[in-house]
């Protein structure tokens, strides 16, 4: 036997440090990863999302938009397609609408009623919209369509998340 | 508005807006069409769900009427008496979605609207094109709810 032989003492002291160790790194390394996780995230575009258009192929005339991305609500994961009415208005400013109806959230669609033409209908209760999308008082609507903020990046158009207006 | 907590909160405001059910009609069977069925419930589910984003003003969806379908008989009795509870609500108009054909064979003896679209191979289909194939559908699905509501006016 060797003098510098480990005792009882010594022993139970080097296990307790190093299982103690393990379990203080154990409950801190998620938490020093929660406090950094943003500055992890953070990208340029931020929530804006690509869509299949060139900013140069937008016209005056309101086009269907459609972008994919990924939502997750509660356990889902699932892809969602969104979809914007896209046009550029008399100043050349780009508009991009939600096609969202404000009265109780039909799809609305760009001139498809014969009576009310260059004007968003909702075929649900014939909610009607300016080009602007302001809604025309004394429809079910009261408030105007949601507008998408939007960026351009080589000349791709990106959409970010719908914004609510004030009612007409 | 789906059956769910927070759209039926919704209902509840705006009832008077709603007059419209729609109920997928879901086979199962344990025989011999077990896939086949599986893939007409599938197919159904996706078809009015997605009909559900586009009118979901207008449309309340109602959970599947899930059914064996070797027991035709009594599924159709059952059926006419959810078809009784809608009507006799608010619900003017009653819309059933099915790839099941057994349905339309018996399509008379039921007073809603039987929508019957033979069910696609959609899991074989690749992510893209399954969403314009269902879009297509359900563009043209809704030409028909809305006519059925001009009709009435």
């Amino acid at each position: 036997m060797s003098k510098n032989r480990v005792s009882r003492r010594q022993f139970l002291n080097y296990t307790l440090t190093g299982v103690g160790g393990f379990m203080a790194a154990g409950m801190l390394m998620p938490m020093v990863r929660f406090a950094v996780d943003p500055v992890l995230k953070a990208n340029a575009s931020g929530d804006y999302i690509a869509t299949n258009v060139k900013v140069a192929d937008i016209t005056n005339e309101p086009q269907r938009v459609d972008f994919t991305f990924d939502q997750v609500d509660a356990w889902y994961e699932s892809e969602v397609t969104g979809t914007a009415w896209v046009f550029k208005n008399d100043e050349g400013k780009i508009v991009a609408l939600s096609p969202v109806c404000k009265h109780l959230g039909c799809t609305v669609d760009w001139n498809a009623d014969k009576q009310n033409p260059n004007r968003f209908f909702c075929p649900c209760h014939y909610g009607l919209y300016e080009k602007d999308g302001t809604n025309v008082p004394n429809t079910p609507p009261l408030a105007p369509l949601d507008v998408y903020p939007y960026q351009e990046k080589d000349g791709i158009l990106y959409l970010g998340k719908a914004q609510p207006r004030e009612g007409a | 508005m789906k059956w769910s907590p927070a759209d039926i909160e919704k209902f509840m405001k705006a009832s008077e807006y709603i007059d419209t059910a729609v109920v997928p009609l879901l086979p199962v069977s344990l025989g011999d069409d077990m896939k086949e069925t599986a893939s007409m419930t599938d197919f159904a589910n996706i078809l009015s769900s997605q009909l559900e984003r586009q009118l979901q003003g207008r449309i309340l969806l109602l959970p599947g009427y899930s059914y064996f379908k070797n027991t035709a008989q009594e599924s159709m009795a059952l059926l006419q008496k959810w078809e009784t509870q809608l009507m006799d609500r608010q619900f003017r108009h009653v819309f059933y979605v099915t790839s099941d054909i057994d349905w339309k064979q018996r399509e008379g003896q039921l007073k809603g609207t039987l929508l019957w679209l033979p069910s696609l191979p959609l899991h074989q289909m690749d992510e893209g094109s399954k969403v314009s194939v269902m879009e297509d559908q359900v563009r043209q699905l809704m030409n028909l709810f809305i006519s059925k509501w001009r009709e009435e006016e």
